[in-house]
Formats: structure tokens, C-alpha cells, sequence
């Protein structure tokens, strides 16, 4: 069995009007065995950039803690906010230093650019092969579920409400077809003036 | 067995030592059961092979072709083999892959279809017949481990309609208006797909024409061709195979 | 006592020689295609991609993979193809044995059961198939059994099975099966509705799986007969 698929865990983000959403379940478990429904897979990076990180838990928070370090010399030294396709750079940047013994994550980002407030978002596989689409990206060990769910629910320019919708459900659905993924869900919807985080509830089995 | 060779009261003694029991089969001394239990060598890998055929459909028929040479290995050891066979007056049967499976299951169908005439019925084996027979005979090997190592393309005329068919060696077996096999899968097919696609009517020599400039781009890249083939050509006049042909090349930009 | 005859001590002349490098063999291929059959109260629609495909190559564009067994049994199925044959072959043999011995067609039910037991005789060397079977069932209500490919049988009334089952499952859990949506009434499935299911879905599954694409053909099953439709997907 893959590494990526050791704890299981689904990432989801997608592209509205004038506004992004990602969202993951919150499951923690290790193969079969569920150990927590409270564990954070996505982070607030900044007031209009998040960053989701499926795949090896272990990698999941030193990845995530690594990342904050480099973005704070990063703001410490600019003086101004991260552009998230910054972000994503320097993403790519410190998996690809690890290209022959990576972390074990497929990062998913989904922000605001702090600037023009252009909806962005993006993932990349472990190594840090970025990959930059217009409508959604997903991750996670259920992602062939989620790639069919939001191939058929996708729509363009969606309002942050009807956004909201589209992605829970995708992620839900696709969710109750992986036993590794699921066990709650929580939703980020980023807005120019605000950032609407919801959770929702599943089924728990 | 052992009980059988010395007699006590109530069994009599074995009549001959190291023969069979009653009613049970000779083994030789020395060969007893350990030839089995080593097992046999089943066929791991083709040894004299053959590349790509290639068959298309046209306006009334079939063309199929494939070249003539039987390499061994790397070495292009044998450069006369047929590769197409006449199976009867409306089918032609393209073989890829182990020759030597090629001969045998060509004997068995030449077999076939003499047993078949003997009959002198009027009837005979068409094209949908020998395709569908041919993939019981390949899925029954590849059931036992022991393939034969071939792609077979069945070419004829069925009920004045024309089929072409492909089996491979696990029996994986389907018609289509374009087949190629081997490299020709990969450098072939587009250039008869579109062939096909752009007119399904062609005629007899747009199709030759077709085949001949799809043989002719194998040549130059696949390294196990050959510059000379033969092409069958089955409509409702009857088949006819043709060659072996020579395919023209150019090596003038290459520095030898 | 077999190795011992083996290596006794003798030398025999090398034989081996580097002409030929050996190929590795697997009675199985994986040729993909998807199948999803939807059941209503009175009528069954299942659909089969037409692509027949092995790696990168395609092998053909129209390549029915829907099997008619009676006049209200329809068999999908899809992974390795030369599986795919032999099993249908047998199947319809047998279909045809049975009216020949009980002077009826088999049941939806039956055949189904049937099925089941003859992925499972191969359980030590399977079929590497996954199949679907849609039907009527004895009162005429639609019915889909999905396959594992030792035996396992389950009845169910929508399912999605093959390369892109997994893509397309928790879609027809959502909108065929209602699943986490609130505050809908569950109105039974009308035919119009799952024909225009079928065809989406179909169409979001050729986006993102190679092995699914060029075209679908589609069954509907209803106590008149079974009615043929096709539709056409991307071919790249």
C-alpha cells in the first residue's frame, strides 16, 4: 500500500465568482482504524490564502510547519502579503528539495491573489509538479470519486452560497465511497471582505 | 505400490517386479513420477518472430499485409517467410509473433480445411468461423500457461460483406474497419484510421496504396522489418496474395 | 528426491545463449470500459462505454460490450476482454439449455444467481471481469445485480462498475440514490431522467478516464423488449 494512502484524507478546492472554497474532511486514522474526526487538514496561511495538505499526517504538519516558516521570512522581508502563486512557488520549491526522499503530500492551495483579489488555486503531487487549471482541483486518497463528482456538478462562476453547496456535496459523496476519507467535513468559502468556514456533517461510518 | 511386491497371507506375491499392478500402466524404472514432479517448460517467450501486419478495409473487401522476415532476436535470420495464408477461396489468415506457433496452427488449419472439403457439402469455413475458433484456440493455451505466441489477423469476405478480425495470444479477439498489430499499432494505425475516416469507400488501389505508404514508414522505423512483403486482397471475386513486393527507401539524410 | 537427481554432481554442457530475452507472461490484460445500469419501478437502462482499449493503445471504437441473455437480461461487462468472451459465450449457452429443458426463459433472478456461481467455480483462476446484470425481475419491477469477479452478487437499484466506476458511483449515490441532500422528496426514477443521468455522467467520466470514451450504447429494458440508443463521447 502507498504511504499517501496510510491515513487516509480528501481535499477539494474550486474556483467561483470573485470567490474560492476548499474543503476536507476531518478524518484521522491510521489504514482502518479511525482515531480522530477533529484533525485539520487545511490552513489558514494568510487572510486569503489556505492551504490543504492530504496525504501522510506526519508530512501533513511538517510540511505545514515548514512552509509557515519560509512564508514568515518570506512576509518578514517583503514587508507585504504572499501572492498565492508565490506561495505556490515556494511550495513546489521545498518538495522538489526532497525530490528523492519526499514528503508524502499532494498540496491543494486556494486563495486570493492580496492584490487584485483574482480567485487562485492549485495543486501539485508530492514532488511539486504544479498544475494550475481554471475550475477545481482535488486530492486525497479519494480523488477519482471526486474528480467524477466534480466533473459533473462543476460550474463556472459560481456565487459563494452556490459554491458552498457544489463543493459539499462533492466532497461528501465522494467521501462516503472511500472508507479512508469522511468522518465530518469542514468548508472554507474566501471572500474579498470575508472568510466563511463551515462544517458539516457526514455520515460516521 | 510397495505393498503389492511381497506376498503374505492374504495378498499373493507381485507377479512381475517393477511392473505395473493389475490394472495399473507401466512406468519405466528410473523415469517413475520424477519427471512430473519437475514440472515442463511451458513457452516463456517467442523465439522466431515476426512484426507488425496490417489489414483495412476498402469499398468491396479486405487488404491485409505483412512482411517477410523472421528474426531471431535481434538477427533478421530468416528473410523469405510468408507470413499470410491462404485458408480457403474467402479467407486469409496475417500472423505475428512465433513463427514456429504460426506453422503449427497453419497445419492444423490446412488439416481442417481438408477434412472440410473432403466432406464436399458445397459449404465452407468462413471468415467469422475461423476468427471465433481461433480464439477458443488461444484462450484454451493461454488457460494453460502456455500461449501461443501470435497476433493473427482474419481477413475474408462473409456473406458478400467484408470482416476483418484480430486475436492475440490471451484470445482477446475484436472486428474493426482498421487492425494492425505489433508496431504497426503504433505507427500504422493513424495513418490508416484516417485513411479510413476520411473515405470508407476507397477503392481497391487507394487502399494498396494506403497499406503500401504505411509499410513502407514501418520499414524506415521499426527495426525489425523488412523492405519486402506480401499483400492479400480479398474481395467477392475470390483472394489473391500477392508479392513479395519491394518497398522503395531513401536513406539519403542518413550519415552512413 | 527430485533434487538430488537434479544437481548430482554432473557437468552438463551450458545451453544457454543471450539470442533471446524472455518475456514475461499474464493470462490477463486490463482492456477498461465502464458500465452503469439504473433500475426504475417498471424498466431497466444499462449503458456501456464502446471503447476497447489496452495501455495507451486503443484497440477499437465500437465495441459493443453489452450482452442481451434474454428478452429481459441484459449483461454488461468490462476488464479483460478475452474473460469477457468466453464467460458471455458460456453464459448464453447455458441461457439456452435451460429454455431448452424447462420450455421458458430464465428469470432476471435466476440468471443472475447462475452468474454468480460460475465467477465463483473459477474462484481459484477468476474471470477478471466486472459485471453487471440488469433486468426485470419476476413482477416486472428493474433490477441490477453487480459482480465482484469471484461471485459476489448484489442487487441494488443503481451502480456504476469498470475503469471509471469509481468515478461515476458517488454520482449516481447523489442523484439517482439522493444521498446528503435535504429537504427532497425521493420521486421514484423516471426513464427520461435516467437516460439524461446516464449520458451526464458518461460525458464527466470520458473527461478524466482514458479507458472510457467514443461512444456508449444503451439498453432499456421494459416488459416490451429491450430498446437499443447510442450517444457518442470525446474519441481522444
Amino acid at each position: 500500500m502507498s504511504i499517501l494512502a496510510y491515513n487516509g484524507g480528501a481535499i477539494i478546492a474550486m474556483k467561483g465568482k470573485n470567490c474560492v472554497a476548499i474543503a476536507a474532511d476531518r478524518r484521522f486514522g491510521i489504514q482502518g482504524q479511525t482515531i480522530s474526526c477533529d484533525f485539520q487538514k487545511i490552513f489558514e496561511m494568510g487572510p486569503h490564502l489556505y492551504l490543504g495538505l492530504p496525504g501522510l499526517s506526519t508530512d501533513t504538519q511538517t510540511v505545514m510547519e515548514r512552509l509557515r516558516f519560509r512564508l514568515n521570512l518570506y512576509e518578514l522581508k517583503e514587508n507585504r502579503r504572499i501572492h498565492p502563486k508565490t506561495f505556490s512557488s515556494m511550495i513546489s520549491n521545498l518538495l522538489y528539495e526532497k525530490r528523492f526522499g519526499p514528503y508524502f503530500v499532494e498540496p491543494v492551495v486556494a486563495g486570493l491573489d492580496p492584490v487584485t483579489f483574482e480567485p487562485y488555486i492549485c495543486n501539485m503531487d508530492l514532488l511539486g509538479c504544479l498544475n494550475v487549471p481554471v475550475d477545481f482541483v482535488v486530492g486525497g486518497t479519494c480523488s477519482e470519486q471526486l474528480y467524477g463528482m466534480c466533473e459533473a456538478l462543476y460550474e463556472a462562476d459560481l456565487e459563494p452560497n452556490d459554491l458552498f453547496e457544489t463543493i459539499s456535496q462533492a466532497l461528501v459523496n465522494a467521501c462516503d465511497r472511500d472508507a479512508m476519507s469522511g468522518w465530518g467535513a469542514i468548508v472554507h468559502v474566501i471572500e474579498k471582505d470575508k472568510v466563511t468556514t463551515r462544517t458539516v456533517k457526514t455520515r460516521m461510518d | 505400490m510397495a505393498f503389492m511386491t511381497k506376498g503374505d497371507w492374504y495378498n499373493s506375491q507381485a507377479f512381475w517386479q517393477n511392473g505395473p499392478a493389475p490394472g495399473a500402466i507401466y512406468n519405466f524404472p528410473g523415469n517413475t513420477a520424477q519427471s512430473e514432479s519437475n514440472g515442463f517448460q511451458r513457452s516463456q517467450a517467442p523465439i522466431t518472430t515476426g512484426t507488425s501486419v496490417l489489414g483495412l478495409h476498402y469499398k468491396d473487401g479486405v487488404v491485409i499485409a505483412a512482411d517477410v522476415l523472421g528474426s531471431y532476436g535481434s538477427l533478421a535470420k530468416y528473410r523469405n517467410c510468408e507470413r499470410l495464408m491462404k485458408v480457403n477461396d474467402n479467407i486469409i489468415l496475417g500472423a505475428g509473433g512465433d513463427f514456429a506457433d504460426f506453422q503449427y496452427i497453419k497445419n492444423i488449419i490446412e488439416q481442417k480445411i481438408l477434412e472440410e472439403e473432403c466432406l464436399d457439402d458445397g459449404f465452407s469455413l468462413k471468415p467469422k468461423s475461423l476468427h471465433c475458433w481461433l480464439t477458443r484456440v488461444m484462450y484454451n493455451r493461454r488457460s494453460k500457461f502456455d500461449p501461443f505466441w501470435n497476433n493473427f489477423i482474419i481477413a475474408g469476405m462473409d456473406d458478400d460483406k467484408p470482416f476483418m478480425g484480430t486475436v492475440d495470444k490471451l484470445g482477446t479477439a475484436y472486428a474493426d474497419p482498421v487492425i494492425t498489430t505489433g508496431y504497426g499499432a503504433y505507427m500504422a494505425t493513424p495513418l490508416l484510421r484516417k485513411a479510413y475516416e476520411d473515405n470508407k469507400e476507397m477503392t481497391k488501389e487507394e487502399a494498396l496504396q494506403h497499406i503500401h505508404k504505411s509499410m513502407q514508414v514501418l520499414f524506415y522505423r521499426d527495426a525489425r522489418s523488412f523492405p519486402k512483403y506480401h499483400v492479400g486482397i480479398i474481395n467477392k471475386d475470390g483472394i489473391e496474395i500477392k508479392g513479395p513486393l519491394t518497398l522503395e527507401s531513401n536513406w539519403e539524410v542518413a550519415n552512413m | 528426491m527430485a533434487m538430488l537427481n537434479e544437481y548430482s554432481g554432473r557437468n552438463l554442457p551450458d545451453y544457454e545463449f543471450e539470442a533471446v530475452k524472455k518475456v514475461h507472461f499474464s493470462p490477463y490484460a486490463d482492456n477498461g470500459g465502464s458500465v452503469i445500469a439504473l433500475a426504475g419501478d417498471d424498466f431497466c437502462i444499462i449503458a456501456g462505454d464502446t471503447r476497447l482499449s489496452s495501455g495507451f493503445s486503443i484497440y477499437t471504437r465500437e465495441q459493443q460490450k453489452l450482452f442481451p441473455l434474454s428478452n429481459t437480461t441484459v449483461l454488461g461487462c468490462s476488464g479483460c476482454w478475452c474473460d469477457t468472451l468466453t464467460l458471455t459465450r458460456i453464459l448464453s449457452a447455458r441461457m439456452q439449455m435451460y429454455k431448452h429443458e424447462h420450455h421458458k426463459e430464465m428469470s432476471t433472478p435466476a440468471a443472475a444467481q447462475m452468474l454468480s456461481t460460475m465467477l465463483y467455480y473459477k474462484r481459484f483462476f477468476p474471470y477478471y471481469v466486472s459485471n453487471m446484470l440488469a433486468g426485470l425481475d419476476e413482477n416486472g419491477k428493474g433490477c441490477v445485480y453487480s459482480y465482484d469477479p469471484i461471485g459476489h452478487c448484489e442487487r441494488s437499484n443503481y451502480r456504476a462498475g469498470g475503469s471509471a466506476g469509481a468515478l461515476l458511483q458517488p454520482l449516481l449515490d447523489n442523484q439517482v440514490g439522493y444521498k446528503n441532500q435535504e429537504g427532497v422528496d425521493p420521486t421514484p426514477l423516471s426513464q427520461e431522467r435516467a437516460l439524461s443521468i446516464i449520458k451526464d455522467v458518461f460525458i464527466s467520466a470520458a473527461e478524466r478516464d482514458i479507458y472510457t470514451g467514443d461512444g456508449i450504447s444503451i439498453k432499456i429494458i421494459t416488459k416490451d423488449g429491450v430498446k437499443n440508443e447510442s450517444f457518442s463521447l470525446r474519441k481522444d
